[in-house]
């Protein structure tokens, strides 16, 4: 700031408390935008993130869950509440001689129950777990399907 | 199951993949795998979460001491609705430049449940050889 000499000693002196202001506001404004993001991400999705499609007879779920295995996998079905549990190891916890570059992998528990849009035949619900991606089929339940309506011609 | 020690998984939204200033020539998504790089004394492990991707779809190769990894997922079928897309799906595809100590030949890959493991082991350092001086 090539003006501060011109104003004196005592200005550039009230230059350096507003500089030390203007550092502090951006530390809590950072903090502040931090804490919207985590809020947005945490308002977005909860682990696992679905996909849900239909075809006229069934909903189908899909959920990407690499490193499960089908039986660390729980999935359970109340009404219309789907809920889908199950827990990731971390690899090679506690081994001391390895030395990691990179940790970009999540490991721990998850749980997440979601509402489904129709209600569905609870006992013929199958799910696959392929590759890393479940796919759960839920056969819609008859009064949920659309009926083709005759019309009768007079 | 279940363990309630366990820490809570949050989302991790998937990385499209950075390509610089290069454009992809198709509109498919492709993303940048999470991976995972430990290494002790025998070598290097890369494991990367390519969910959909089967060792049919996968082609890994070092060029130049860069690694790089391309998983193709299966066709989606389609013929279905939409109802709810919170995650996208796509290729994935990642580089790595490694270090010269690497053997080469050795690199060795596997796939499953959706998860890449590739192993890179250490050149073996080369041994003392001791001569033998014969006497003529």
């Amino acid at each position: 700031m090539a003006f501060l000499p011109f104003f004196g000693r005592n200005f550039s002196g009230s230059f350096w408390e507003l500089e030390k202001m203007r550092s502090h506001m951006d530390h809590v404004y950072n903090a502040l935008a931090d804490g919207f993001n985590q809020i947005r991400r945490n308002y977005t999705g909860v682990f696992p993130l679905v996909n849900i499609s239909e075809d006229e007879d069934n909903l189908f779920l899909t959920a990407e869950l690499p490193g499960l295995t089908a039986d660390r996998l729980e999935i359970s079905i109340k009404g219309e509440t789907l809920t889908l549990k199950g827990a990731k190891t971390q690899d090679n916890a506690g081994d001391e001689t390895l030395n990691y570059h990179r940790r970009e992998r999540q490991a721990g528990s998850f749980s997440r129950s979601l509402t489904l849009p129709v209600k569905v035949k609870s006992e013929d619900v199958g799910a696959v777990f392929k590759n890393g991606i479940l796919t759960v089929t839920l056969p819609k339940a008859t009064e949920a399907r659309a009926h083709q309506i005759t019309v009768q011609a007079q | 199951m279940t363990q309630t020690n366990q820490p809570e998984i949050n989302v991790q939204e998937k990385r499209p993949l950075d390509t610089g200033t290069a454009e992809s020539t198709s509109s498919e998504p492709r993303f940048s795998p999470q991976v995972d790089i430990w290494e002790n004394d025998r070598g290097l492990t890369v494991v990367a979460d390519m969910p959909g991707v089967n060792a049919d779809g996968l082609s890994i190769d070092l060029n130049d001491n860069v690694l790089t990894i391309h998983g193709r997922i299966e066709a989606q079928n389609p013929g279905k609705k939409v109802l709810t897309q919170e995650f996208e799906v796509g290729d994935y595809y990642r580089q790595f430049k490694l270090s010269e100590d690497i053997d080469k030949e050795a690199i060795a890959a596997t796939i499953k449940d959706g998860v890449l493991a590739v192993s890179l082991p250490k050149m073996a350092p080369a041994q003392p050889r001791k001569i033998t001086v014969v006497q003529a």
